[in-house]
């Protein structure tokens, strides 16, 4: 079919509404949408494509491909965080992290709904094991580097010299300097302390009492992160996008 | 001229101290409950001022003696759900539902040391 022919037919369609369509109905509508995206970029099938977006938050490319097996990722319920910091307890305890550092840590924001009237969001943050690592391209003795199976950004303490240049690099503040260690030290998603053990769970994930941190495998559909993100009823987003990191760690309600 | 500021600075100081507790005494003042997680803010002020009187809740709810319901093992949010504790009214009918505004009373490590960090100071200066 033409583009001519494609648009007058597009234009012909009638608006069937989507509130009684099956959920079915939906999904093949939406990778209708992103076939037409990747076809035709113009005209009114812009407006096709803004609407994919919108249902879908993060942006396509983050989901199509996994070089990785396993694609390990992290989704974070921000609406369930209670700020308890059983997370970062366990993290220190399982990963030495001393109490200037952090491996994870979470913000604070207060969201004006009245005049002296706020809700708070606590925002679990931590490294986000970006598929495009700024940290791992500025790294100029390869000391930061990017598992090749599963695709954890890791650190090799003896090849870091301590330049702080992956710390600039990040977007996601995930990195700070370790004095014992005297190299940079960061979250490996419990690598070394737990997933080479047989663990399933990062040490955050299997600390959080309210079922905040769900990670898994992003690349296997049986695993609760990839029906979460691959959810076109559920608002998935990531942190600073425009940093083009691409990262692993995604964030939604409820 | 240095002596008569500091000694403004502690009579200040004292004026605070010793009011607090006595604001405490006529509603039970704020509750910080630290177990089994930290923070849970509970203000009677908010509570009585909705028309609420101390029958409501002490006793059946929550014993007078503070402390009593985080040492009973059950004070959780599965609790929560099943009517008991701040659950009996808190249930989406007479007041929001438990498992909605988390943060509302939540205040977190954050908040915990927000409220208590200035009080820790006076007591230390004290």
């Amino acid at each position: 079919m033409g583009f001519k022919k494609f648009s007058s037919w597009l234009e012909a369609l009638q608006n069937e509404g989507t509130e009684h369509l099956p959920s079915e109905e939906r999904r093949r509508f939406l990778k209708m949408g992103f076939l037409v995206t990747g076809v035709f970029a113009s005209g009114s099938l812009l407006s096709l494509v803004s609407k994919v977006n919108k249902v879908y938050g993060a942006p396509e490319v983050y989901r199509r491909s996994y070089p990785y097996r396993p694609h390990y990722s992290m989704v974070l319920k921000i609406d369930q965080c209670v700020d308890c910091e059983r997370c970062k307890e366990a993290c220190a305890k399982t990963n030495h992290v001393p109490s200037y550092g952090w491996r994870t840590n979470i913000l604070e924001r207060r969201i004006p709904v009245a005049p002296d009237e706020y809700v708070t969001e606590f925002i679990p943050v931590l490294c986000n094991h970006c598929n495009v690592p700024p940290c791992v391209r500025v790294c100029p003795t390869k000391a930061t580097y990017k598992d090749k199976k599963t695709g954890i950004v890791i650190m090799n303490y003896k090849k870091c010299i301590g330049c702080k240049t992956c710390m600039e690099a990040c977007p996601y503040n995930a990195r700070y300097f370790n004095e014992e260690k005297r190299a940079i030290d960061k979250c490996n998603f419990c690598y070394d302390t737990r997933l080479s053990k047989g663990e399933k769970l990062t040490a955050c994930a299997a600390a959080c009492p309210a079922g905040v941190r769900i990670f898994g495998d992003l690349s296997n559909p049986e695993s609760q992160v990839y029906q979460m993100v691959h959810n076109p009823e559920r608002v998935v987003w990531v942190l600073r996008p425009g940093a083009g990191a691409k990262p692993n760690v995604f964030y939604t309600k409820g | 001229m240095r002596n008569w500021i500091l000694g403004l600075l502690i009579l200040g100081l004292m004026g605070v101290l010793g009011s607090w507790p006595a604001m405490a005494e006529d509603d039970g003042g704020e509750v910080i409950f630290t177990r089994p997680i930290k923070a849970v803010i509970f203000s009677h002020e908010r509570h009585v001022n909705m028309g609420l009187s101390c029958d409501d809740c002490h006793e059946g709810l929550f014993e007078m003696a503070a402390g009593t319901a985080e040492e009973s093992g059950d004070f959780t949010m599965k609790s929560l759900y099943e009517g008991k504790y701040c659950g009996a009214c808190h249930n989406g009918e007479m007041a929001f539902a438990s498992n909605t505004k988390c943060t509302s009373c939540h205040i977190g490590v954050r908040g915990y040391n927000r409220l208590m960090g200035p009080k820790l100071e006076a007591h230390e200066h004290h």
